[in-house]
């Protein structure tokens, strides 16, 4: 099965000679700057590269060398791998295409391969048909389809060397993130909260794509894979038995949503992985209360850390015990070190989908900040570090108001004040560094009934541009910000018109890049956040910026291709909630900067 | 109460009893004011694409037009009928194509450009059932008598008295 890896590793002229475990291999490659060999640059998740041959001082010559179009429409998200064998690695949304472009070559197609999917998956993605990257290990590429089809492909020729069904999209579910690859095993979730699918994170075998576990987002302690005596929660033993089964109103579990659709990361010395689960079910939080007073639909917005080898949970930590606002808990849990309170700590980092900026112990899971960095963030005021609750404001709960009632105002909304973008991590400042979104919902829970494969919402939402201070941007609806995880608190932020919805990359050069929903790559200054230069690529940004060097000239390449939940909600411009009945929006519609198209950038210095 | 799982009675019914409403609301001429009483259907007779909004509430059939956009359609063609990245504005179709047009459309599926696909609700007696609501939502909202959000429905007392022509 195992096709020409030792022809890629020669290509690649790489050092690593063991070859045990594609964590091995995976790990090698990421540790040198060379290479970007995972979609979140490490298996840590910090987005996070030493190159530093484009930095503060040149960057302003950086020039686009070539670009190509995918040909595929639609959101485009993830980023290119680059491995070391002079080829970038790319993948598109729904059909899934795959591409090996030659990057001495200007992008010439070295192979393609397209899936054969059932175009009945396209309506049961809940937000575009987006996919977030492929993965590498030991020669081969893997790829999550959007009809639950998990494959290897040879990154030689592109030929399919395995494929596993993981889901059923007649039930709702698809796929859209990016498997990870930990020793032998490559690391999926499903997504599908909006179709009352019950979440699963799954290992498969690299080698033959037989699955070695499954682990329940709810259900029975088995099924969930943690054990109430030795599974921590916030350092203490979980002690109760079947939180997944008991804190549902009868059989809710079943379609409890808590897809993991996010990122996993993974810290090679505790050989333990991290990802959150999302929503819990319908958007009706009434629907889940117990005896009519709210549960906590656990495991839902929960942080695992599990052990790779066989799923079992070390701990968890619920961020959000009964979801009234669609608050995902899925955003990357970036691994940094860090010092707090006068002790080294091994942290985890959240910028969460709720607002607050969060950072826990990741070895006991205890949480030991959680601080707003968005400020107009309302649902809660404040997180008591104690218990790890949020401390709910009665006002912004969509369940104390009630069913058929709107609730208004409610900061931030369903989107999130950051969603699935990536942050980046800088050792070098110890900061954080996010694109996130600036907008404000009212919500208005309704009764709904599950049907299988059919949409699972139950509230209806429309959304606002969050309020604004002296001193931001008019009608912002996005920001791209710095931020200490240890203090809790934005160090620089820029306003930008849209909500910022690429990944964010961080560069010994002292650069920080991201990308705009109009189109635009953007450059600043690390320290300040002073923009130093921008490009503007055909259409919309919602992909990652990844940066890599090959033959001693580092080169930046991003997927540009507007779409995602931000081309839904965006597109048309959203309500001015000051203004009247049929009245034009005074805020910005997205449609008026850009239209569709997926098309790769490869940037360089002209004289590198 | 479950607002979108009985489409078959809604569908039927309220266009029956929408039908005698309209017939006896036929010459109110549509005000400009969205606030206002509304008969505003480009067809003197009662059928798909009639709505009635009364200060701002509509009656059962276009409200649950818009529920079941909402489920079944505003993940592609965006919030409240506007649009999306890769859907067109149905707002706008509505205006554009007759009925017949929209249903067929909404019942075969269309795909002009590759990958942005229309699926085809054909096999879904949900949607099928709320065609005609749903053009009933997208024509009011393109006549600027709807606006944005989940709106409410108008009370039965209201709506009597509005065929008692004591509305107003
Ligand atoms: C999976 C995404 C998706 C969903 C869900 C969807 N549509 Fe569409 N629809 C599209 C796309 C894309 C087009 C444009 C197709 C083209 O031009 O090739 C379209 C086109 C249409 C058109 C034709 C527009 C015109 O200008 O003639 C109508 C009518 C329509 N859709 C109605 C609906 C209704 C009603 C629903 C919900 C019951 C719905 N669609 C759900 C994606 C979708």
């Amino acid at each position: 099965m195992l096709r020409y890896p030792g022809l890629v590793m020669t290509a690649a002229g790489l050092m690593a000679a063991s070859l045990a475990h594609a964590n091995q291999n995976q790990l090698d490659l990421q540790q040198n700057p060379d290479f970007w060999a995972t979609q979140l640059g490490n298996y840590q998740g910090n987005r996070y590269s030493q190159l530093d041959q484009i930095n503060r001082d040149n960057v302003q010559d950086l020039r686009a060398q070539w670009q190509f179009s995918t040909g595929v429409l639609r959101g485009h998200e993830g980023g290119p791998l680059y491995v070391g064998d002079g080829r970038l690695y790319i993948h598109t949304p729904f059909p899934n295409k795959v591409f090996a472009l030659d990057l001495e070559d200007e992008g010439r197609i070295v192979w393609s391969y397209e899936p054969d999917q059932d175009s009945r998956v396209i309506p049961v993605y809940c937000c575009d048909t987006v996919n977030r990257g492929l993965a590498y290990a030991d020669g081969k590429l893997f790829l999550n389809q959007g009809d639950n089809t998990v494959i290897a492909l040879d990154a030689e020729s592109g030929e399919l060397l395995w494929e596993a069904e993981n889901g059923d999209h007649t039930e709702g579910e698809t796929m859209t993130m990016s498997p990870l690859v930990v020793h032998d095993k490559v690391i999926v979730g499903n997504s599908g909260g909006e179709f009352g699918v019950r979440g699963h994170l799954t290992a498969y075998n690299v080698e033959t794509g037989e699955m070695e576990w499954r682990g329940y987002s709810q259900g029975s302690d088995d099924e969930v894979l943690l054990d109430p005596e030795t599974t921590t929660m916030l350092g203490e033993p979980i002690g109760e038995a079947d939180l997944g089964i008991s804190t549902w109103p009868e059989g809710e579990w079943e379609r409890g949503g808590g897809a993991p659709w996010g990122w996993v990361t993974y810290d090679p010395e505790l050989d333990l992985i991290y990802y959150g689960t999302g929503n819990p079910g319908t958007w009706n939080p009434e629907q889940r209360t117990i005896d009519g007073e709210p549960a906590d639909n656990k495991w839902a917005i929960t942080v695992f850390a599990r052990d790779p080898n066989t799923g079992e949970t070390k701990w968890v930590y619920q961020k959000v015990p009964f979801d009234e606002w669609d608050y995902d808990g899925v955003n990357e849990n970036q691994l940094i070190d860090v010092e707090f309170e006068g002790e080294q700590r091994k942290g985890l980092a959240i910028i969460d989908r709720t607002g607050f900026g969060f950072l826990m112990d990741r070895e006991s899971g205890e949480l030991l900040v959680a601080e707003k960095f968005a400020p107009e963030t309302n649902w809660a005021d404040s997180y008591d570090l104690e218990t790890g609750r949020p401390n709910v404001s009665e006002e912004f709960s969509t369940f104390r108001q009630g069913v058929d009632v709107n609730t208004t105002n409610i900061c931030p909304t369903a989107m999130g004040a950051k969603n699935m973008q990536p942050s980046a991590y800088s050792p070098e400042t110890g900061l954080l560094y996010a694109g996130i979104n600036r907008i404000c919902m009212n919500y208005e829970p309704f009764e709904t009934e599950y049907v299988a494969g059919q949409p699972y919402v139950g509230a209806t939402l429309t959304m606002m541009p969050a309020p604004t201070q002296e001193g931001d941007m008019e009608g912002r609806m996005g920001s791209f910000i710095a931020w200490d995880p240890v203090a809790g608190e934005t160090v620089w932020e820029i306003d930008e018109r849209f909500a910022v919805w690429s990944g964010a990359l961080a560069t010994a050069g002292d650069l920080a890049f991201y990308g705009t929903l109009e189109g635009y790559m953007k450059a600043v200054d690390i320290e300040s956040g002073e923009e130093l230069w921008r490009f503007k690529t055909p259409s919309g940004i919602i992909g990652n910026i990844n940066t890599f060097q090959h033959e001693g000239k580092q080169y930046i390449g991003v997927l540009s291709g507007v779409g995602g939940w931000a081309g839904i909600g965006l597109a048309a411009g959203l309500e001015d909630p000051e203004e009247g009945l049929g009245a034009v929006s005074a805020f910005s519609a997205l449609k008026d900067y850009t239209e569709l198209g997926g098309i790769l950038t490869v940037f360089a210095l002209p004289d590198a | 109460m479950i607002l979108t799982r009985t489409p078959r009675q809604l569908g039927v019914d309220v266009l029956g009893t929408l039908g005698i409403m309209f017939l006896m609301a036929t010459g109110v001429t549509a005000q400009a004011a969205g606030n206002e009483v509304e008969k505003a259907s480009s067809q003197p007779v009662a059928g798909p694409g009639d709505y009635t909004v009364i200060n701002g509430k509509v009656d059962q059939g276009t409200y649950d037009g818009y529920i079941a956009y909402t489920r079944s359609c505003m993940a592609c063609h965006g919030p409240d009928g506007l649009g999306s990245s890769f859907a067109p504005s149905l707002i706008q179709a509505a205006e554009r194509r007759s009925f017949g047009d929209f249903s067929h459309t909404v019942a075969s599926g269309l795909e002009i450009q590759p990958g942005r696909v229309m699926p085809s609700f054909a096999d879904d007696e949900y949607v099928l059932n709320n065609i005609e609501n749903i053009y009933s939502y997208m024509k009011a909202r393109g006549a600027g008598d709807l606006g944005r959000g989940r709106p409410k429905v108008i009370e039965e007392e209201v709506a009597a008295n509005k065929n008692n022509g004591e509305q107003d």
